[in-house]
């Protein structure tokens, strides 16, 4: 695997969101604006990208490897903790909306499989350069996911598009063309299943299309 | 007395469970480090940022930019008082109340902000938390009680129909009444 595979392959191939289903509890609770949205990708980003450093950097070195080894999983808690907690602090200092909106679900980024997740699949087994790309691609793909989810949620459920701040795209003259309002349900949890359910199939749908063409060419 | 090989083994494993909690020891200083640094870059600009929200809602009455901010926990109906100070003198130039009263909710009271001048005069007021009755209830947020100067209350206007929240409001003006005075730092009444 080069280094462009391993970058672009937490986009589409191996989207810790839409293919691995992984940290999905925070992408749907702070997806009800694409404000919210960004805000969790840079934290997240900060912390996958600093965590996979950080582990790759212990875990290649042998000896320090070997003594870590059973106590890993501790370590890794101990390391993604600790970043979480400086994006914590940072952000109530310079972003406090930001902080507030986000709320309990920056602290729960700790938790987030993803994080966890590659840091025990990949950055304990590979080189730092390699799990800092990793890192970024699995980030961006993440950030990605969960824009794509909140861009859905709050042009249905409010009929604009938080970028930041008071940068605010008003999309609601579409409603009013077609003489509707919003759907607020889509602000609410139960939209946040409906759009990562409708989400999901598609790309499940565009996803089996492929498989059955390239099938088809096989078999021909 | 020989050594059995089973022994050392379990021996080694002792030392290399005890270096692994060692490193993990290490590891977590070096982390407390990083966190009591960066928590000594942020603590005060967090503080700033907080006070900003919390005393938000006071921004309706002065400019508190203007003005020192202390303030003390009162004890009964009272929580925060908020004593406003000339900047480098300790002149207390206006004093808000949270003061709360016992509404027609049985649950939740009335919760509202008082804010007096040195001069007596009241400079506004708000009512911050209720659940009357929706309605005419509601009406008190925004309503004029005709409260102008805090020790001359015979001007109050109940809102008609809604007795029970009326007087609450009343309560809270009186309760202010009673101790405005002593908070003022009496000295300039004599």
């Amino acid at each position: 695997m080069n280094k462009k595979e391993n970058l672009l392959k937490g986009f589409i191939k191996e989207n810790p969101l839409f293919v691995s289903l992984l940290g999905m509890c925070p992408s749907l609770a702070v997806t009800t604006s694409l404000e919210n949205a960004i805000g969790m990708t840079l934290g997240v980003f900060f912390v996958l990208v600093l965590s996979n450093l950080i582990i790759s950097l212990i875990m290649s070195n042998e000896k320090l490897a070997k003594m870590v080894k059973p106590v890993r999983i501790p370590v890794y808690i101990v390391v993604i903790a600790t970043l979480v907690t400086i994006v914590e602090m940072l952000m109530h200092a310079f972003l406090i909306d930001l902080y507030l909106s986000l709320g309990v679900f920056i602290p729960l980024i700790v938790v987030n499989c993803i994080i966890l997740g590659r840091a025990e699949a990949f950055a304990s087994e590979n080189k730092p350069l390699d799990s800092v790309i990793d890192g970024v691609g699995m980030a961006l793909g993440y950030g990605l996911a969960i824009m794509l989810i909140s861009i859905f949620r709050e042009f249905l459920g409010k009929g604009t598009l938080t970028i930041w701040g008071d940068l605010q795209l008003d999309l609601n003259f579409i409603f009013e063309f077609l003489k509707i309002e919003p759907i607020s349900m889509f602000t609410q949890p139960v939209g946040a299943f409906l759009s990562f359910g409708l989400i999901l199939a598609t790309i499940t749908m565009i996803a089996n299309n492929r498989k059955l063409k390239m099938a088809k060419e096989v078999s021909k | 007395m020989n050594l059995n090989p089973l022994g050392t083994k379990e021996e080694t494993k002792m030392n290399r469970g005890l270096i692994s909690g060692l490193v993990l020891l290490v590891i977590g200083i070096i982390c407390g480090l990083m966190l009591a640094l960066v928590n000594y870059f942020t603590a005060g600009r967090i503080t700033e940022e907080e006070n900003k929200i919390k005393y938000a809602v006071l921004e309706e009455f002065y400019t508190l930019s203007e003005y020192e901010i202390s303030e003390t926990q009162g004890e009964g109906s009272f929580s925060t008082i908020y004593f406003l100070k000339e900047k480098g003198t300790d002149n207390v130039e206006a004093v808000i109340y949270t003061v709360s009263a016992k509404g027609y909710s049985s649950t939740t009271d009335v919760e509202m902000l008082i804010a007096i001048n040195s001069d007596m005069s009241v400079e506004g007021y708000k009512v911050t938390t209720h659940q009357e009755s929706s309605g005419f209830g509601a009406d008190i947020v925004d309503n004029n009680f005709g409260v102008d100067e805090i020790d001359d209350l015979s001007n109050f206007q109940a809102v008609s129909g809604v007795t029970v929240t009326s007087n609450a409001i009343k309560t809270c003006f009186t309760l202010v009444s009673q101790r405005v005075i002593s908070d003022l730092g009496g000295g300039s009444g004599e």
